[in-house]
């Protein structure tokens, strides 16, 4: 039996350790907000913290994180930030097809906590290992920009 | 989800060896390679046929240390924990800036990196222009060895199936005022696996080079490093002369044996290798740190 915190809440599972966290979030915990899209860390749509720290839920074995505390996009929509990038990637229309975006607001969400004003590199940066095939990226920078003017004091490094 | 998968996560090392060495497990630090080597399809848990281990929380894997002008980094360290550690230098962090992105850099170690060996593997160039070495501990003791011993070919290294790679020591990096370069060249700055990579480090005195050494990856099965072509260039003064860039392109040029695959062919692999290095060779000026 592993034991994680999952959005604030304490959970069991008896799947096997080698299976993937992103199937467990999904099938299981039936939270499918987070996405699967190359299943190899290359796409980020899968994206969640462990721990405050992004990361790919397809390459991460359950066993491995007994313990820790997860968050998925499901467990962000609530906080100020999260309703910040909401409204930041409308009014910069950096969402199309919407399948990268769960991922996309967890990876933002991740650079803006530790860089409250990044630069437009350091955006980029932030959202690398982020596929998305519709915006061209451009739209997603400026909703990331605007998140970072609009916010300021909510980014507080955690 | 039938099929019974026994794995271990002990909480510290000693039991971790006592484990391995009565039953041959898979290791799994971070686990960004190795759960891609086994993916199945979705919903279905990677095929690891062996019982599984998992590394990456132990605390004894996880310092940064300095012994002498030595450093000691230990082999769950992740990029992302390497990239604040004080004690990393800045060659090294802008190196490791260039590899994967956020995400990965969360998870991805690089104890992990030199243990899956692949002949892409991002942060070996590097490693091997450093002259790294490696501890590996069991429970009947240590040992220490050559990075360019312990990697013998794609996916082979020499770890017997007791032992954990526990610290990657990087002999004079705290003294030396060492150039390190690293590019890495492929389909997208972030994530790609890499169609070449290199790395070079010089050393010079007053104009002349003390130390030059290179490394290129993803052009053979292990990284292409040559100590004799290397000392052809010490005691040189800088600017070097063309005619002595060319005999060192040339020299690599023999040795260089690229293979074409998904990612790349070895004709513009080769290319890319050499331009790498007759760029790194003509530079007039060397900022050191």
């Amino acid at each position: 039996m592993i034991k994680f915190t999952l959005n604030g809440r304490i959970v069991e599972t008896d799947a096997p350790p080698t299976a993937r966290l992103l199937d467990l979030i999904r099938d299981e915990f039936e939270l499918i907000g987070t996405k699967e899209g190359c299943g190899e860390g290359e796409c980020g749509a899968c994206s969640v913290f462990v721990n405050n720290l992004l990361q790919n839920s397809c390459l991460i074995p359950i066993g491995a994180i007994a313990g820790a505390d997860i968050q998925t996009i499901e467990g962000i929509m609530e906080t100020e930030q999260f309703k910040l990038l909401d409204e930041s990637y409308s009014n910069a229309g950096g969402v199309q097809c919407g399948y990268c975006i769960p991922g996309m607001i967890m990876a933002s969400a991740a650079l803006l906590s530790n860089n409250p004003h990044p630069t437009e590199a350091e955006i980029r940066d932030g959202i690398s290992g982020n596929l998305c095939r519709c915006t061209g990226y451009n739209m997603i920078v400026d909703a990331i920009n605007l998140a970072a003017k609009k916010g300021d004091g909510l980014w507080q490094k955690k | 989800m039938a099929e019974k998968i026994t794995a271990y996560r002990f909480d510290c090392l000693e039991q971790t060896l006592s484990q391995l060495n009565k039953e041959d497990c898979a290791i799994i630090a971070g686990g960004t390679d190795v759960m891609v080597l086994h993916k199945s399809r979705r919903g279905v848990p990677p095929k690891i046929l062996k019982s599984v281990v998992f590394i990456d929380h132990l605390s004894e894997l996880k310092q940064v240390n300095q012994n002498q002008k030595d450093l000691h980094i230990g082999a769950c360290c992740t990029y992302s924990e390497l990239l604040e550690h004080a004690l990393i230098p800045v060659a090294l962090k802008n190196a490791i800036k260039s590899i994967a992105a956020p995400a990965i850099r969360n998870r991805g170690t690089l104890g992990g990196n030199i243990c899956n060996a692949s002949p892409a593997g991002d942060t070996l160039p590097l490693l091997y222009v450093y002259n790294a070495k490696l501890r590996l501990r069991s429970v009947n003791g240590e040992r220490i060895v050559a990075i360019n011993d312990f990697i013998q070919g794609p996916r082979r290294v020499q770890r017997d199936p007791n032992e954990i790679v526990t610290e990657i020591i990087l002999p004079s990096v705290l003294e030396e005022d060492a150039h390190v370069v690293f590019e890495k060249v492929g389909n997208r700055n972030a994530d790609a696996i890499a169609k070449v990579g290199f790395a070079g480090y010089i050393r010079i005195n007053d104009a002349r080079i003390e130390d030059v050494r290179f490394a290129f990856g993803a052009v053979g099965p292990t990284m292409v490093r040559s100590l004799n072509i290397e000392k052809k260039l010490v005691g040189k003064t800088l600017p070097l002369a063309d005619s002595d860039i060319a005999e060192i392109v040339a020299d690599f040029d023999k040795i260089i044996r690229p293979i074409d695959d998904q990612r790349s062919t070895a004709v513009y692999r080769k290319i890319v290798a050499l331009n790498l290095l007759r760029y790194f060779l003509s530079l007039k000026q060397y900022q050191t740190k």
